[in-house]
């Protein structure tokens, strides 16, 4: 708990590391309706696929030096004396930057759903489907992160990106579920179920590689 | 025994010399079937009679295709073992497969494209099992410009080890793309539990051209990590005596 605040405070001190991308997240949704013409009845075919590749972007730019300030200074290396598990202490540091950058882009990514279609249930359904997907782009880029810690984004991105395309799939099948009026709990479930998986194995793998930087 | 013979055959030294000595066996042998398939998959079958003479190609693409996936397998298998074990074989095997497999699943993409033109009447289309190897593709470079990027060699080693295992994720969702999406790509005409969907005339120079092809790539895997051994280990003696 302790470690929780720890983290938060930290992050929300570093005011480019949260605000910097839900800004950029701000201006690509808002840049993206200029792109198309504005009698399109096509937006919301469209609105969809911007709106999954910008929470990509977004997360890729949030996770970007994830590790490295505190990898630099030696925090991650105390901390991973301290504490018995360095993975408990991962994980508590993907939630807050889930906490400070995926959840306020979660809220306003289902507010931009329902400025472009006028559709208060979609946006309400986008809700979840955002949080957990966030949260998912949070833990794999973290993962690319951690493995190019001093190589660089970069390269973190390019490895870890073609991880996170099968999940894009899955979101597309979502909206076609959505469009369709069609029952979307089930959706709902096999995010929630990779995100069960992947919220438990990512941290130790992660933990694992960062443990091998400080050899 | 076994267990003895898998131990020396693990030090990087042994490796080298056995394969030396099977090598010409396994080039020459796979060699041959290949051009014999080859032979009698291009001349001594009849025409397809929906695609004429273009499903020929057959003979290149799915060799090419099954060999990519099953590369990223064996890396995937090479990688836990060098996890576990701490054999430095494997690593080595891991970084000298990338490069090949990244080469084939170029070779699949480039026929599958070739192929598309008469029988889609595209070259490209953005369909699920292409687009899943196209990543496929890009994860190989991504994989070999990770080892590349780090200068300690050990470090790379177990970095692409987890990278390999956790990109393993990718494979099945490749291989039933073709299943779980309506696609233009066909599904698979052969497969272990069913009868094959393809007349014989044309599956026994298709499994001669899988079998000859795998051999050649496996020389190739042979070469690329002969290359690996010698560049890591250039500090030891036998090295020397080798060279």
């Amino acid at each position: 708990m302790k470690l929780l605040k720890f983290e938060l405070l930290k992050l929300r001190k570093k005011s480019r590391g949260w605000l910097g991308p839900i800004l950029v997240f701000v201006l690509i949704m808002t840049a993206f309706p200029l792109t198309v013409e504005i009698l399109n009845k096509d937006i919301d075919q469209s609105f969809f696929s911007v709106l999954w590749i910008a929470t990509l972007l977004v997360m890729m730019l949030a996770t970007e030096d994830i590790f490295l300030e505190d990898f630099n200074d030696g925090t991650l290396e105390q901390m991973a004396i301290k504490h018995n598990s360095l993975s408990g202490v991962i994980t508590i540091k993907i939630f807050v930057y889930w906490l400070l950058i995926g959840l306020p882009i979660s809220l306003l990514g289902a507010l931009y759903g329902f400025g472009i279609t006028t559709s208060a249930d979609l946006a309400i359904q986008l809700i979840p489907i955002l949080m957990i997907t966030t949260y998912i782009f949070l833990n794999v880029f973290s993962f690319g992160n951690a493995l190019s810690l001093t190589k660089g984004s970069i390269l973190g991105i390019l490895i870890t990106m073609p991880l996170v395309l099968p999940l894009l799939v899955v979101l597309g099948k979502v909206v076609i579920a959505i469009n369709l009026g069609m029952n979307f709990l089930g959706f709902l479930f096999l995010l929630l179920g990779i995100l069960s998986i992947i919220i438990f194995v990512l941290p130790i793998i992660i933990s694992f590689v960062i443990k091998a930087h400080l050899e | 025994m076994i267990k003895k013979f898998i131990h020396q055959f693990a030090s990087p030294k042994t490796y080298l010399f056995q394969v030396d000595r099977a090598y010409p066996y396994i080039f020459y042998t796979s060699l041959s079937i290949y051009l014999v398939a080859l032979f009698w998959g291009l001349f001594l079958t009849s025409e397809d009679f929906v695609q004429g003479n273009s499903y020929r190609i057959i003979y290149l693409h799915v060799p090419a295709s099954f060999i990519s996936q099953s590369l990223y397998l064996a890396m995937a298998f090479a990688s836990a073992i060098f996890l576990i074990w701490k054999v430095k074989l494997s690593a080595y095997l891991v970084r000298s497969i990338a490069p090949i497999g990244a080469i084939t699943t170029f070779i699949a993409l480039v026929s599958g494209a070739i192929w598309g033109i008469p029988t889609w009447g595209t070259w490209w289309a953005w369909d699920a099992r292409i687009i899943s190897t196209l990543i496929l593709f890009i994860m190989y470079l991504g994989l070999i410009s990770l080892h590349d990027s780090f200068t300690d060699n050990e470090k790379a080693d177990k970095f692409l080890a987890i990278l390999v295992i956790v990109g393993s994720v990718n494979i099945p969702i490749i291989k039933m793309s073709v299943e779980w999406w309506s696609t233009l790509h066909q599904t698979a005409s052969i497969t272990v539990t069913e009868k094959p969907a393809i007349d014989p005339s044309m599956l026994y120079p298709l499994f001669g051209s899988i079998i000859g092809f795998t051999g050649i790539v496996f020389c190739l895997v042979i070469l690329s990590s002969k290359l690996q051994i010698l560049k890591r280990e250039k500090n030891k003696s036998w090295v020397k005596d080798y060279v």
